[in-house]
């Protein structure tokens, strides 16, 4: 596991701890939840950005390539979607899909991090 | 079919005979993470290795319609779509019991490698979850409960 998994590890476990407690205190989706989620995305930017460098600076990913950038555009369109979907009802139910991003894109940047090394 | 959009206004008609709102709507969106996954997943093993494992391959890709299915029929409105997401939840359940049993008792023709296989561990058993939720919430929100059936 590598920095970027760590990054997005602490910030989807942030995200998803802070739209879970804005959910069981019944909460609508606010500023603060969607920016959680908006940090989320920003750690996948990240993650994309020293990919990208990592490849062009000749570094070879172990798995199939294309899984890998799979895994990614996937991840990154997940953060638009669910703040797309908690914001068109707007109850206490949207935190909880809101918190959903942040465990899921940890999963999905421990695959990735399996597919590169 | 194509109305009946849900608006973020839970009045009387929206609120009467759809699935889209409340805790449906986190159901939907599990459900259209899982719908998301599994047709990569099928996607990526029948483009690859379908001849290692062909049945557990085609259950991969089964499994995946299935979740597409239970997703869009969940977030439509209507006693229609209340039986199409019926009958997709009850497959689902079906098919998370039976693969989760068969690959169990013979690992060989299942290897580890469908969302139902195990029953769902290798997704934290959400896979064995979702669809007692989804029975759950289909109960609570099915049409006719204070009215007769359009």
């Amino acid at each position: 596991m590598d920095a970027y998994f760590y990054i997005i590890m602490a910030v989807g476990l942030i995200s998803t701890g802070i739209c879970l407690a804005a959910g069981i205190l019944k909460k609508a989706p606010n500023d603060l939840t969607i920016l959680s989620v908006a940090a989320v995305e920003l750690a996948l930017v990240v993650y994309l950005v020293g990919s990208v460098v990592r490849v062009i600076s000749g570094e070879p990913i172990a798995g199939e390539a294309w899984e890998f950038w799979g895994y990614l555009a996937t991840a990154m369109l997940l953060p638009p979607a669910a703040v797309y979907w908690s914001i068109l009802e707007r109850t206490r139910w949207s935190n909880f899909v809101l918190a959903a991003v942040g465990v899921t894109a940890l999963v999905m940047a421990a695959r990735m991090n399996q597919i590169w090394y | 079919m194509k109305a009946a959009h849900s608006q973020a206004t839970p009045d009387k008609a929206s609120a009467k005979d759809t699935r889209n709102t409340g805790p449906g709507r986190l159901l939907i969106a599990v459900y259209a993470v899982f719908a998301i996954s599994a047709t990569a997943r099928a996607g990526y093993q029948i483009l690859t290795k379908f001849s290692e494992a062909p049945l557990a391959y085609l259950l991969s890709a089964f499994a995946a319609l299935v979740y597409l299915v239970a997703t869009v029929s969940l977030a439509k409105a209507g006693s229609t779509w209340f039986k199409v997401s019926l009958a997709a939840v009850l497959v689902e359940l079906v098919g998370v019991v039976v693969v989760g049993a068969l690959s169990v008792f013979d690992p060989v023709q299942f290897p580890h490698e469908t969302v139902w296989s195990m029953f769902g561990r290798g997704y934290a058993f959400i896979p064995l979850l979702l669809p007692v939720l989804g029975l759950a919430w289909l109960y609570r929100r099915r049409p006719g409960k204070r009215k007769a059936e359009a």
